[in-house]
């Protein structure tokens, strides 16, 4: 198994938000296809996903509602809502800008100064 | 990021808390048990591996603190916490809660009600658009020269001048047509009671007489039918009135077929055209409507006058009331000018005036209130009042600070240890606002409750027994707001500061300082002052309500010279139409004579003025042989009286006789005096068989003979002694036109004898109603009224602020003797009596009542001497009030300062010592 990367901070909306937008998911859903798609390299304190659950809910990027899960339970489902969309949108902007720049700024060598 | 969702969120998770807290249980829950599932399928037993998911999950209730961090409820969350702690705090000591409460419920109460009577009374405005536009006539001229001799309604000659709003319907029209400065002029006059008889019910209402233009001018439209308008104020036109919306309700129960109904007004028949707006009072008053609207040229048919002609074309008598809108542009001195020069060529062209006598000045006044007479009746009493209930809430917010500040002396210690074990000052200055607060919150709901229930009260204390209550204050909401508010802001500053002080110092000190006692004044010194301030307080409202009982207690001994018990008075108003004066004393004898008959009924009088009722008639005396001195007065009281009069009131007959059946309307005209008329014009003399001559209304003179000496009576009120007064038989006085009173002697209720009563007049004219059936007793008592309602509220007050003034020296005094135990032990041990101890702490107690009773005894003697006009039978300096206000207040002090005293004088020494 890979060695596990720690989240990095301010990246777990985001990440949430991506997850969400491929399909209702609830809660621990959300972390099984963030881990699955990271390819089982992002660690993901398990305790800290509600509140940044609850704080989208709460801006209204995302909207719940209760539903059956594959095991037959009752379980929470999130969506993304239009306003979650646009955020999304917007903060993939600003990530992927964000890496370029850092990138850029770590590959430089020496000639480039 | 827009707000609206979070909002939304927000008010979900308030509004079902319970909800929420199930729904995030759940969830995690099944997350938990996911996680257990997936590791159970990867090979671990279900045991180890429900072990490893919780343990990896964590803390759920951490998880749910900060979900419901991310839900923004954090404040929410702390804030809740708050209340219920102060909740419980409250509870914990409630004699504390309930002082602080009913202090405030108290203080935002009483003022809460006495303001809005005040403002309802004093300041509010008439109810029709843009009231602030209206002008109301009035004029001016020197007193004893003018040019106006017969007025009806109100004059103010207090002072050199005689001032007026009356004027002649001549005088109107002309001012009318020469206007050009203000909007149309338009005219009303309140006629007093008339008779009215619904359905073949006969009633009493108040009529009210306007010009055609009145409603549109004051821009008012009647709920229901139509206004009165200028062709049906024209000679001749159909007689038609509109009606009050209390008259409506009284009469018809609000039946929409009123309209068009035909009532006897005075034993006119009137047609009802419309129905004013219930909030409509008319021009003249913004408490009190008229029942019953009519248009002037009603007046000769309505309401005639005696042989003297039709009120409408009168030069001489000043009686109506002009009204009129201000124009823009036009300032009312513009108005004033020009509007005098046709005053005085009214004057000039009607009158036809004398070359000495001064024309009057006109002058424009404000109707935004009408004519406001109640604030010239209630000014000085209401504001009486607002002296009163203001000392009460100045003495509920002193309780409020004293009680607070004590309290945060109590709890130093608790805050040091809240301090020291982290809490940031900004949550423990928090804490204690929400507590004062929550305190405020309390007082404020008793407060509106009493607010509420005052309201209703109120202004059934200034209504006679016998009337309809007149004036209604609904709840005045701005006010309770600022009552409410003031007592908030005493609480919140009271609460904050001490707060403030105690956080502010290092935690090491405060903790300590319990410990190590010593005798720190200053401590005590905020709390002290507070209280010495209570003492005043109370001190003032103490020696007023001793006043005012005393005067109250002096008018109730007035010896008035009558008997008034089992004396059931009320008057009649016959229609001048149907009996016109002169030829109307064959129906009041006939009435006296059907009243006697009544079973339970033992005698029966009458009298044009009822006594002690603020009735009054005089006229001028002149005993035939004297020369008038000048200066002199010539002038006595007179009553035209049935033959029973002094039987029925108990007046003894001191020499001659009372009147007879031998006394009729063509004998020889006699008269009865009184000892005070026997003093003033026959002074060492025997009265009997003396003649005098009187003018009567027609200023003719009438010779009369005396034939007998009464006792003196008190005629017009308690407070002026019995006047010289000569009494004459109705049957022999010729001009009798404002009605008669009758007073009947019986053993019965007046609830169980006015039936018959009224039965008996009704069966000699079933249109005449009886008017202000009550018993002489109350009559009396509403003389007193303002006395009584005073003596009553400021004995109220007294006894609240005593109250309160004691809890707060109880307090002030357990509080020191309890941060001086330690001081106290060690006196005793080295040797103090537990004697001098108890001195030493009585000492204190009675300089601080000492200080408060000097300076409320001196701030209330001021104010005393502002309404000396109010007290009866007292000086300004009354020594029994002073001495027993100020002994009440040291005594009840010295009292409120014994029990600590004693408990401090029974400190054991070693106990003291040890004492933290």
């Amino acid at each position: 198994m890979a060695k596990s990367v720690d989240l990095l901070q301010g990246t777990l909306d985001l990440l949430i938000l991506k997850a969400v937008s491929l399909g209702p998911l609830h809660g621990y859903g959300v972390l099984l296809r963030i881990q699955q798609i990271s390819g089982e390299q992002l660690e993901i304190q398990q305790g800290s996903l509600y509140p940044a659950l609850y704080r989208l809910e709460h801006q209204g990027a995302i909207t719940s509602e209760w539903g059956e899960s594959e095991n037959n339970r009752r379980a929470k489902y999130y969506r993304l809502t239009a306003q979650g969309r646009g955020l999304l949108r917007t903060e993939t902007d600003k990530w992927n800008r964000m890496a370029g720049i850092i990138g850029d700024i770590l590959r430089a060598s020496p000639e480039e100064v | 990021m827009s707000l609206l969702p979070r909002f939304r969120s927000w008010m979900r998770s308030v509004s079902h808390p319970s909800r929420l807290h199930r729904e995030m249980d759940e969830e995690l829950r099944f997350h938990v048990q996911s996680y257990t599932d997936d590791l159970v399928r990867s090979g671990l037993s279900p045991a180890e591996a429900a072990r490893r998911a919780r343990i990896e999950f964590g803390s759920a209730d951490a998880h749910k603190e900060e979900m419901r961090v991310s839900l923004g409820l954090r404040l929410w969350d702390e804030l809740r916490a708050d209340i219920h702690y102060g909740l419980r705090m409250l509870r914990k000591s409630p004699s504390f809660t309930i002082v602080a409460v009913l202090s405030l419920t108290l203080g935002i109460g009483v003022n809460t009600t006495i303001f809005t009577l005040a403002k309802h009374l004093l300041m509010d405005r008439l109810n029709v658009p843009r009231p602030e536009h209206l002008r109301l006539f009035n004029w001016v001229a020197p007193k004893g020269k003018t040019a106006v001799h017969s007025m009806w309604g109100n004059w103010d000659n207090s002072g050199s001048q005689i001032t007026s709003t009356s004027f002649s319907y001549p005088v109107y029209q002309r001012l009318r047509a020469a206007n050009r400065e203000l909007a149309d002029l338009f005219a009303f006059k309140d006629v007093g009671r008339m008779n009215v008889t619904v359905d073949g019910n006969a009633d009493v209402v108040q009529g009210e007489m306007v010009s055609g233009n009145y409603y549109e001018q004051l821009g008012v439209r009647p709920q229901l039918g139509r206004a009165i308008e200028d062709f049906d104020d024209k000679p001749g036109s159909a007689p038609v009135v509109v009606i009050s919306d209390g008259f409506w309700a009284r009469h018809f129960g609000r039946a929409p077929s009123v309209i068009g109904k035909t009532i006897l007004l005075n034993l006119t028949d009137v047609t009802i055209v419309g129905v004013n707006a219930p909030d409509f009072t008319g021009a003249k008053s913004v408490q009190v409507s008229p029942d019953v609207f009519m248009p002037f040229s009603l007046q000769p048919i309505v309401l005639p006058r005696n042989g003297v002609g039709s009120l409408l074309t009168d030069t001489h008598h000043w009686w109506m009331l002009i009204m009129a809108r201000s124009k823009p542009g036009v300032t009312d001195a513009v108005a004033t000018a020009a509007l005098d020069l046709a005053l005085k060529d009214a004057v000039r062209s009607t009158m036809n005036p004398k070359a000495e006598e001064a024309l009057p000045t006109l002058r424009l006044g404000d109707g935004s209130r009408g004519m406001n007479e109640t604030a010239a009746q209630f000014a000085k009493p209401i504001y009486v009042l607002f002296s009163l209930v203001g000392f009460v809430l100045l003495l509920a917010c002193a309780n409020i600070a004293n009680l607070l500040l004590a309290r945060a002396s109590a709890r130093q210690r608790e805050m040091s240890v809240r301090l020291a074990m982290g809490a940031s000052r900004r949550r423990i200055l928090r804490q204690v606002l929400t507590e004062s607060v929550l305190l405020s919150v309390l007082g404020g709901a008793g407060g509106l409750l009493l607010a509420f229930v005052g309201s209703n009260e109120i202004p059934l204390l200034l209504r006679n027994p016998w009337e309809p209550t007149l004036v209604t204050t609904p709840l005045d909401w701005s006010i309770f707001a600022f009552n409410a508010a003031l007592a908030m802001l005493t609480g919140v500053l009271f609460g904050i500061i001490p707060a403030w002080q105690a956080t502010r110092t290092e935690v090491n000190t405060a903790l300590k300082d319990a410990a190590s006692t010593t005798t720190r004044r200053r401590h005590g010194y905020a709390g002290k002052s507070i209280v010495a301030f209570q003492i005043a307080l109370s001190t003032l409202l103490v020696l007023g309500a001793s006043v005012f009982l005393r005067t109250l207690l002096k008018l109730d001994s007035v010896n008035t010279g009558i008997d008034s018990h089992n004396l059931v008075l009320f008057e009649l108003q016959p229609p001048l139409s149907r009996y016109p004066a002169g030829k109307n004393g064959e129906l009041y004898s006939s009435i006296e004579e059907r009243l006697a008959a009544v079973p339970g009924v033992d005698s029966v009088s009458a009298s044009t003025s009822a006594l002690l009722s603020n009735n009054i008639s005089n006229d001028d005396f002149n005993p035939t042989g004297q020369t008038p001195v000048p200066g002199k007065e010539q002038t006595a009281y007179d009553n035209a009286v049935g033959d029973a009069f002094f039987s029925t009131y108990r007046i003894p007959i001191l020499a001659g006789r009372a009147f007879n059946s031998s006394d009729t309307a063509t004998s020889l005209k006699v008269a009865v005096v009184n000892q005070a008329l026997v003093r003033q014009f026959f002074p060492g003399q025997n009265p009997i068989g003396k003649t005098f001559t009187t003018s009567g209304m027609k200023d003719e003179k009438l010779l009369y003979e005396i034939v007998g000496v009464c006792a003196d009576a008190h005629y017009q009120d308690l407070r002026s002694a019995p006047p010289a007064t000569f009494y004459m038989s109705y049957r022999q006085t010729p001009d009798i036109s404002w009605g008669m009173s009758y007073e009947v002697k019986t053993k019965l209720a007046r609830a169980a004898i006015a039936p018959s009563l009224r039965e008996a007049v009704q069966s000699v004219d079933r249109n005449l109603p009886l008017i202000d059936v009550r018993t002489q007793q109350e009559q009396i008592d509403a003389l007193s009224q303002q006395e009584r309602i005073f003596a009553t509220l400021s004995s109220a007050f007294g006894l609240l602020a005593l109250t309160l003034a004691c809890i707060g020296i109880y307090g002030i005094m357990s509080y020191t003797v309890a941060r001086r135990t330690n001081e106290i032990g060690i006196r005793l041990v080295l040797g103090a009596q537990s004697r001098q101890v108890l001195a030493m702490v009585l000492r204190e107690a009675s300089w601080l009542s000492l200080a408060g009773v000097v300076v409320g005894i001196g701030g209330g003697l001021l104010l005393i001497r502002l309404i000396h006009t109010m007290l009866y039978g007292l000086r300004t300096y009354d020594p029994v009030s002073i001495a027993a206000s100020a002994g009440l207040l040291v005594g009840i002090s010295l009292l409120a300062g014994f029990l600590p005293a004693r408990r401090a004088s029974r400190v054991q020494p070693m106990e003291a010592l040890r004492h933290e």
